[in-house]
């Protein structure tokens, strides 16, 4: 097949593309605190979340196969261990991020026992009776002292204060204010950190001899094994960081809210779903799959959400929509995820890598080896 | 006259092309033999004739057009298969599963019935087991059992796929004698495929022989014999 | 006593629930193997069908056939428009899409039926309650040695057992069931007897997705009203009533029904400190990872059936 262009991986050719990519993100994560509207940030800070939660589920279904509805259980185990500990303890959030990281862990790894021996739609039913459960858990009489029942807790993120200080560079304040004034900017630093560190997690554990026995876990069990991938292990590992990544932004949803109720959509199973089906639709098993996932749904929803009103709707688009009594975002999502598995079942990266394979050949670096004038092998279909 | 007739056949399996256009002919009331080796194309070409397989090529059946017709449907003009690995249905009863093979047919219940009688009349230890569930026959029962649910939709035409596979000696000739019996009875046509020349060249009226995906010598069962070098070469005696 | 018994006929009631529920996905799997993950959201369009056939007047008797023809519409549309096309691909494609209908199906209801309990006088709605199939009021009951068993609990306990014998005619005594039968043992052979495969899936779905649908009325007459996460729980319980049971024996689907709703009212009543209202759905959670592990294949499932 021939191309037009060819890049070679880790040729200056790519590193001049990495280097503006990168430059871009750069520019786009700090113009967002600083120059956008509080809303824009709030929006934002909505699809970090979202985004963190997609890419933790992805290390586990996109990278070893084990298919999750129940995420929304580990994202509620962060949201309860910062909350209990905040609100109960007087905790600083930020040390309960690591409590909330351990605990989830912990319950992930235990999670993954019962799926070393049932696969595919059945770890599917039981992650999603999981799911179920997280809620009602939170609302059992017994648990109440802990967890405030129905109600949930409240007072559970930062408290901003007149004696905190500013920290300024030169009169330049990315960070907002923490006097309780513009207190946005600050929260979206923080999902920002907690969406990189996720992201290198992932790409770390991908990139690893670890990431390499998961795909092959996924690719072919009882061929992972036999080469000596040890499946209780790394299932379990897998299982754990997952979990343990997917509470970080359960926490994040503690502190920016200042509450915790076990209705909040994030922590139910329609929560979950909504972390699968981004991902999916971004493309599972690739690592900006869940981000570009994430930001798209976060977009279509914020844009549409006032849509049962019918004034709100834009007057061309109004005949497809005005009869509906409720946004149509998750209707339009899952409509695209339908539509994706007839098309382009690795969604919309691995449609992107399709179309740019017609344009461009990237010729990866042979394994092993740091020079660049070995042998050009096929480039890996996504 | 010709009942199956198949020009030019193509078939495979994804980018892997295992028949490489073979004409093929089967008249009314013949018994014809496929001949070949391991990886021949032998059930290629029965998966080809039945439909189970994308194929290319002309196929024509009893004067119909087959060659983009779908396996059920080709069942329903009369060409019944006894698939390789036998392939009946484990969970079902023996009973069970001859009324599945009769599932096509109009011609109400009281002709199924006669005919279930038939068989089990025929097939005498399938009567003992009727109520039993398929998957716990021998396998020697299961291809009797797989034969009498192709016969129970009165094909025109019997597609036998390596019949005595896995099957002791004195069962394959029981076996074999029953095919024969129905086709001087009958008047039943049957395409067989054998890896057992010996046994099949008995009964066949003609053979085909298939190497590689294509036809390499075809004619009379005596006609093959009596060359030399097709029986050392193919036939191994 | 006259407690047990009473929370024998409500977990009875509720078990015929899940029955029909763990029913839908049982024939669907049986022909497929797909587990289809929207069959409570499918149930819940067309109770709400059903709810709007009230709202027009049409009385519960016709407006429950209508429900469950649409449902069969459904089912088969879904089948063979959604379902067939991906199955090609991969069961993790079929997987997403049943998601994907899942959430649709859930929009859908919301943006025609708003997301509150219906019916609603707040919005208009001429009904009182659901329409139920069964005298509903509170003196309607009958008294078993001393116990004030609900006219409801019973009519819908004997609802699913003739619904039960009537699919066992269909699966042991038609040329249908016959069909359906050999698809789900061998589907590779049944078309190799002349039997329309892609027919006999489509049909599958349609009576799946019908069964699903009367499972949605009648829950929804239990409940009183119908709402937009009236089905999560009925399909989770569904679902491990057909894990209990063995996901291709519809037999072992209802009997698994059966089974859990009694499960789960005793639970909840005598354990009422421990589980309660809340952890009910808990039951379904410890019985569904219990038979995985213990027996996978479930009380009256065939050991086949390759869990992957």
């Amino acid at each position: 097949m021939s191309v037009p262009f060819t890049l070679r991986s880790g040729g200056p050719g790519s590193w001049a593309l990495r280097l503006a990519a990168g430059a871009v993100l750069v520019y786009l994560m700090f113009w967002i605190p600083t120059q956008a509207s509080n809303g824009v940030i709030d929006t934002c800070i909505t699809a970090l979340t979202l985004m963190a939660a997609a890419m933790a589920l992805n290390l586990l279904l996109g990278y070893t196969g084990q298919i999750s509805i129940g995420h929304s259980a580990f994202f509620g185990i962060g949201a309860y261990t910062t909350g209990i500990l905040v609100s109960k303890y007087g905790w600083s959030p930020f040390q309960t991020l690591a409590v909330a990281f351990v605990v989830a862990f912990v319950v992930g790894a235990l999670v993954s026992l019962p799926a070393l021996r049932i696969k595919g739609v059945y770890l599917a039913l039981v992650t999603l009776s999981l799911g179920l459960v997280f809620p009602q858990l939170i609302k059992a009489p017994k648990m109440e002292w802990l967890t405030g029942g129905a109600r949930g807790l409240d007072k559970t993120g930062f408290k901003f204060t007149k004696k905190n200080p500013t920290y300024e560079i030169f009169g330049w304040n990315p960070w907002g204010n923490l006097r309780g004034e513009n207190v946005k900017p600050f929260l979206y630093w923080i999902a920002m950190i907690i969406v990189i560190i996720v992201y290198v997690v992932c790409r770390g554990v991908v990139k690893s001899r670890a990431g390499r026995s998961l795909i092959a876990i996924r690719d072919n069990e009882t061929a992972a094994a036999v080469m000596g991938v040890n499946l209780a292990v790394t299932k379990g590992l897998a299982f754990g960081l997952s979990a343990a990544l997917c509470s970080l932004p359960g926490c994040l949803s503690a502190i920016r809210t200042g509450n915790v109720t076990p209705d909040s959509t994030n922590l139910t199973v329609l929560g979950a779903i909504t972390f699968l089906i981004v991902m999916v639709v971004g493309g599972a098993g690739s690592l900006w799959g869940p981000i570009i996932g994430s930001a798209l749904y976060v977009f279509v929803t914020d844009r549409t959400g006032d849509w049962s009103d019918k004034e709100a709707i834009p007057a061309v688009l109004r005949p497809f929509f005005g009869w509906s009594h409720t946004p149509p975002g998750s209707g339009i999502f899952a409509v695209v995820l339908i539509a994706l598995m007839f098309v382009a079942p690795f969604g919309i990266v691995g449609m992107w890598h399709r179309v740019i394979g017609r344009f461009v050949k990237v010729v990866p670096r042979p394994a092993g080896t740091g020079t660049i004038d070995a042998p050009a092998t096929a480039p890996a279909e996504a | 006259m010709s009942l199956l007739r198949a020009h030019g056949l193509t078939a495979g399996y994804g980018p892997v092309t295992v028949l490489n256009g073979i004409d093929l002919e089967v008249n009314e009331g013949e018994i014809v033999v496929i001949l070949g080796a391991n990886g021949a194309g032998k059930t290629t070409t029965m998966r080809a004739v039945s439909g189970t397989i994308p194929r290319s090529g002309a196929v024509e059946f009893d004067g119909h057009d087959i060659s983009r017709t779908s396996p059920d449907a080709i069942v329903r003009h009369g060409v019944a298969q006894v698939p390789q690995g036998r392939g009946t249905f484990p969970e079902l009863s023996v009973e069970d599963n001859l009324r599945a093979g009769a599932i096509t047919r109009r011609d109400g219940a009281g002709a199924v019935a006669a005919d279930l009688q038939r068989w089990f009349e025929q097939f005498p230890r399938l009567a003992e087991r009727r109520s039993q569930r398929a998957g716990s026959l021998s396998g020697g029962e299961q291809q009797m059992l797989a034969i009498a649910r192709a016969l129970m939709s009165r094909p025109k035409l019997l597609l036998c796929d390596e019949p005595s596979l896995g099957l002791a000696p004195l069962i394959t000739k029981e076996l074999f004698e029953v095919i024969e019996r129905l086709n001087r009875e009958e008047g039943l046509s049957v395409l067989l495929v054998e890896q057992n020349a010996n046994l099949a060249m008995h009964m066949a009226s003609r053979v085909y022989l298939l190497e590689t995906g294509r036809i390499v010598a075809s004619g009379s069962a005596a006609e093959l014999s009596a060359d030399d070098t097709i029986r050392k070469a193919y036939l191994g005696f | 006593m006259e407690l047990f018994l009473q929370r024998l006929a409500d977990g009875l009631s509720q078990g015929s629930v899940y029955a029909l529920m763990a029913l839908g996905l049982v024939i669907i799997y049986r022909g497929t193997g797909h587990l289809n993950f929207a069959q409570g959201e499918m149930a819940l369009f067309c109770t709400y069908v059903v709810y709007q056939c009230g709202e027009w007047g049409i009385p519960i008797g016709l407006a429950l056939p209508i429900g469950m023809i649409v449902g069969f519409a459904l089912g088969a549309v879904t089948e063979v428009a959604l379902i067939r096309p991906v199955a090609k691909k991969s069961p993790f494609a079929v997987f997403i899409v049943t998601l994907g209908l899942f959430q649709f199906l859930n929009w859908l209801d919301g943006a025609i039926w708003r997301d509150q309990p219906l019916p609603n006088s707040g919005v208009g709605s001429v009904q009182q309650q659901f329409p139920s199939l069964f005298p509903s009021k509170d003196t309607d009951f009958i008294t078993i040695f001393g116990a004030d068993i609900k006219l409801q609990s019973v009519g819908v306990f004997v609802l699913v057992l003739a619904l039960t014998g009537v699919l066992f005619l269909l699966f042991n005594k038609t040329k249908l069931g016959l069909a359906m039968n050999a698809v789900a043992s061998n589907a590779e052979s049944a078309k190799l007897v002349g039997i329309r495969t892609n027919m006999v899936l489509m049909v599958s779905w349609g009576i799946a997705t019908a069964i699903g649908a009367l499972g949605g009325v009648v829950f929804a007459g239990i409940n009183h009203n119908v709402n937009l996460t009236l089905m999560f729980t009925v399909f989770i319980y569904g679902s491990a009533a057909a894990t209990l049971g063995g996901f291709d024996s519809p037999g072992g689907a209802v009997l698994g029904g059966l089974i859990i709703g009694v499960i789960e009212n005793m639970a909840a009543g005598y354990a009422d400190e421990w589980v309660g209202q809340q952890l009910k759905v808990g039951v379904a959670f410890v019985v569904i990872v219990v038979v995985l592990l213990v027996k996978p294949s479930g009380l009256f499932g065939t050991a086949k059936v390759e869990r992957v």
